[in-house]
């Protein structure tokens, strides 16, 4: 187990005993509502919604779905509660992320004008680390129920989503140009690939490719993928100016690869001093931003 | 061609950091400085040549500085490679009769205006051929002219045994010979071989000595038949020889895919070229302008272009080897590194005044000269002589 | 508006379409008609800033457009005893948002309908909607 992985599950666990903590905690009930259940919020939330069902204010009572409505903090200060602890720590710990999955209501009765309803509020659970399509994340579910005086009248299940926000990489400013004549090339090191254009007659490599066979003229042409392996030929450590898009300094080398061509690639994984003419190097993809995978080349020896 | 035409007239602007004009400006003072130096006028102008990297449309010189009818133009590319190869262009269309008056410039304001030492993301971006190449250097930030020289010169330090201090014996040479040169921007200010190997890394192998000077001006040549040219105010400097140079599997500046790396061969092509045409050979030059724009491809000149032999350089160079006074005094005027970056014009320039015998540095007993243009690029070449 | 009766709910029954344009006006007066001052429901640049495309909808308003889309098929007399909703994409300013809905399970007088609310960018709430009917004849059962 890595240290980073140590470190995930350390922090996992401290996820999971707060959440039972809180869970332990059981209902928690607020303040009661600013204001009992009245006509004014129910007109203007029935005008709001375009729900014409006359039998709301007809029989002085509330629509079912506005149960929440009644307890919001609205601009005033807001009232703690389980949840806000876990959500706290999963910030905390990176998943910063949030979008509510489920809301679930259940109606006992209905709620009569008049009535003040107090929320309480009790944490469910806490289940993860599950990777979704916005990224890793936990679901996080509690329940409130409202009651009138100690009446249960109305509750809800609520789920979020608290999800580590996948990197999106910053585009890399150094793009090739690519053509049908090298796109074989790009996709190749997209998959892991170190393509060299060969003859499909005559079977001669060649790199940089391009459209023609230079020794028979053929046009037909497909690739074999290099062993990987290469020899350092020549480098240079770029100080100045400044290169967008990379960190100084860098090196930049041509590689001679046993298959007979050279290609130029930059070294990594190497201290600038230890760099040679002559060293032994393995290739290595490096994933540039979302589009871009350049193959670069390490130190055969770690 | 050979000895047909002549460089009649020279004119050039200042060279500066900063020429607060625009470069159609600096281009219409250079043609203008040159036709007076030639004695001539612009309505004597039927021909014009520059590099595809000018700006400058010659049609906007030309209107500028009142050329009339022009019966040929062209443009010559590969960035500094064309310096000698718009003379050659002039030459041809002087001998072939195409024009009789060609004038031949290069204005830019390279410091104060575009640098071409900084990165430019947009070099690898077009799926035009030279995109396409560059695309294989430009993605791992291989983008700037030092950094792709410097990849030749660790090359060539390895096979040959050449050191940082050889390529430095060169930096020192020009900046002595700006020093006496008035129109230098390094005037009065010679450096130390102490000086290049503490001055910063630009890209390793290459300090910053190592490089040339980013600068702003223009420079004009007036070239016409030899015949005429003796008539004319100043002493010719005849077109003993032009060439242009490209070899096998070049590329503009990263040929890292042919041979060892640690020659030049589209300079190979010139010189021989040049020396068959000339009938001439090494011995038989006095002073020679070596384009300068990194000091390590001087030392491969010398090899290429038989000098030396192959490896020799860094012995050739020690001792004050290309200085005033040495065996071979190499750029007079101080160089790209020591002058100015004129693209390669400011040093054709040097050769017609060397010839003439008026160069503040002047070699003594100059008969034949020799002109390179840019290296590491295709390239061009000429030889000039009295006449 | 008259309330349907036993006779004519069955599994299967099909609830009429029901588009609701999502206008700005009804993004924010749903929002405060339902206590909910966060700035994604009502302040464009907030939203933005928060990467999101526009306003959008509040939960509370969902449940409650659910609630009306059945209601306004069943008729006032029927009671609502459950709303369970699955959320899915942001329901946006300027998009619409259209329910469809069936009549899936009918348990002791308790039937269950199937609600979609779909928007341009896909589901924005898969809903089961539970109520029951008064009985006929029943005046009483007022919800």
């Amino acid at each position: 187990m890595s240290a980073h992985d140590r470190e995930e599950t350390g922090a996992h666990e401290e996820l999971m005993e707060l959440a039972a903590k809180q869970a332990a905690l059981g209902e928690v009930r607020g303040a009661p509502a600013a204001d009992p259940v009245n006509e004014p919020m129910i007109r203007h939330w029935l005008a709001a919604m375009g729900d014409a069902n006359p039998a709301y204010l007809a029989n002085g009572v509330a629509p079912p779905a506005m149960a929440q409505v009644w307890t919001m903090q609205g601009l005033g200060p807001r009232q703690p509660s389980p949840v806000d602890e876990v959500m706290t720590a999963l910030n905390e710990a990176g998943f910063t992320g949030v979008v509510a999955t489920n809301c679930d209501h259940t109606y006992h009765r209905p709620l009569r004008v008049g009535e003040r309803v107090t929320a309480a509020t009790r944490f469910s659970d806490l289940k993860g680390p599950k990777s979704t399509a916005l990224g890793e994340g936990y679901f996080a579910t509690w329940t409130v129920t409202w009651y009138s005086e100690d009446d249960p009248v109305a509750e809800m299940l609520f789920r979020v989503l608290k999800f580590r926000p996948k990197e999106r990489k910053k585009p890399y400013p150094l793009k090739p140009a690519i053509n049908q004549d090298t796109a074989f090339f790009w996709e190749g090191v997209k998959q892991g690939e170190l393509r060299i254009q060969r003859c499909g007659d005559c079977g001669e490599l060649r790199h940089p490719p391009g459209p023609l066979c230079p020794t028979c003229r053929s046009a037909n042409r497909d690739h074999v993928v290099a062993s990987g392996l290469g020899t350092l030929y020549s480098f240079v450590v770029h100080h100045h100016p400044p290169v967008p898009g990379r960190e100084t300094p860098f090196v930049v080398a041509v590689v001679e690869l046993p298959e007979g061509v050279r290609i130029v690639g930059n070294i990594v994984d190497c201290p600038v001093e230890d760099v040679g003419i002559g060293m032994e190097l393995r290739v290595t993809y490096s994933s540039m931003d979302d589009e871009l995978t350049l193959p670069l080349w390490a130190p055969r020896e770690p | 061609m050979r000895s047909e035409a002549a460089i009649a007239g020279i004119g050039a602007t200042e060279f500066s950091k900063e020429s607060g004009r625009s470069e159609l400006r600096l281009a219409a003072e250079a043609v203008l400085a040159a036709l007076d130096d030639a004695g001539l006028t612009p309505s004597d102008v039927d021909g014009m040549v520059t590099y595809t990297q000018d700006t400058n449309q010659e049609i906007a010189v030309a209107r500028e500085v009142g050329i009339g009818d022009l019966t040929f133009f062209s443009r010559v590319h590969y960035g500094g490679g064309a310096a000698c190869g718009t003379v050659m262009h002039a030459a041809m269309a002087v001998a072939t009769g195409a024009a009789r008056t060609v004038v031949c410039y290069r204005a830019f304001n390279e410091r104060s205006g575009r640098r071409f030492g900084q990165p430019d993301a947009r070099v690898g971006g077009e799926p035009s051929s030279q995109g396409l190449e560059m695309s294989w250097h430009v993605p791992y930030g291989l983008m700037t002219p030092a950094a792709w020289v410097a990849m030749f010169a660790r090359r060539y330090m390895h096979v040959s045994g050449a050191t940082s201090e050889d390529f430095g014996r060169v930096a020192v040479a020009m900046r002595r010979h700006a020093a006496t040169n008035p129109a230098a921007w390094f005037h009065g200010r010679p450096i130390t071989l102490e000086e290049h190997q503490a001055s910063r890394w630009i890209a390793e192998p290459l300090h910053l000595l190592d490089c040339c000077q980013e600068s702003d001006g223009g420079v004009a040549l007036v070239v016409t038949t030899a015949e005429r040219a003796r008539d004319l105010r100043r002493s010719p400097a005849v077109i003993a020889a032009a060439a242009q140079g490209s070899g096998t599997g070049q590329m503009m500046m990263t040929s890292y895919y042919r041979d060892d790396m640690a020659g030049l061969p589209e300079m190979s092509v010139v010189g021989t070229r040049l020396w068959e045409m000339s009938g001439l050979s090494p011995a038989d030059i006095q002073t020679a302008i070596l384009y300068d724009h990194f000091t390590p491809f001087v030392l491969n000149q010398l090899e290429e272009l038989g000098f030396c032999g192959r490896g020799e350089a860094k012995d050739y160079v020690k001792d004050g080897g290309i200085e005033l006074g040495g065996r071979l005094p190499v750029n007079p005027h101080g160089g790209q590194l020591g002058e100015a970056y004129i693209h390669g014009m400011n040093g054709i320039a040097e050769a017609v005044r060397q010839i003439r015998g008026t160069s503040v540095n002047q070699v003594g007993g100059v008969e034949n000269v020799l002109v390179t243009a840019g290296t590491g690029v295709p390239t061009s070449g000429l030889v000039l002589t009295r006449g | 508006m008259r309330t349907l009766t036993e006779g004519q709910v069955e599994i299967g029954s099909v609830l009429p379409e029901l588009s609701i344009d999502l206008t700005p006006t009804l993004i924010v007066s749903t929002a405060l008609a339902t206590m909910d001052f966060t700035p994604v429901h009502h302040d464009v640049e907030g939203a933005r800033a928060q990467g999101s495309k526009d306003i959008f909808l509040n939960i509370l308003t969902t449940m409650g457009l659910v609630e009306r889309y059945v209601t306004d098929w069943i008729g006032p007399e029927a009671v609502i005893k459950r709303i369970n909703v699955k959320l899915g994409v942001p329901a946006y300013a300027g998009d619409r948002l259209t329910f469809t809905g069936a009549v899936v399970d009918c348990e002791e007088g308790e039937y269950t309908v199937e609600v979609r609310g779909k928007v341009s960018l896909g589901d924005h709430a898969t809903a089961t909607v539970a109520f029951r009917l008064p009985a006929p004849g029943d005046g009483t059962a007022a919800p």
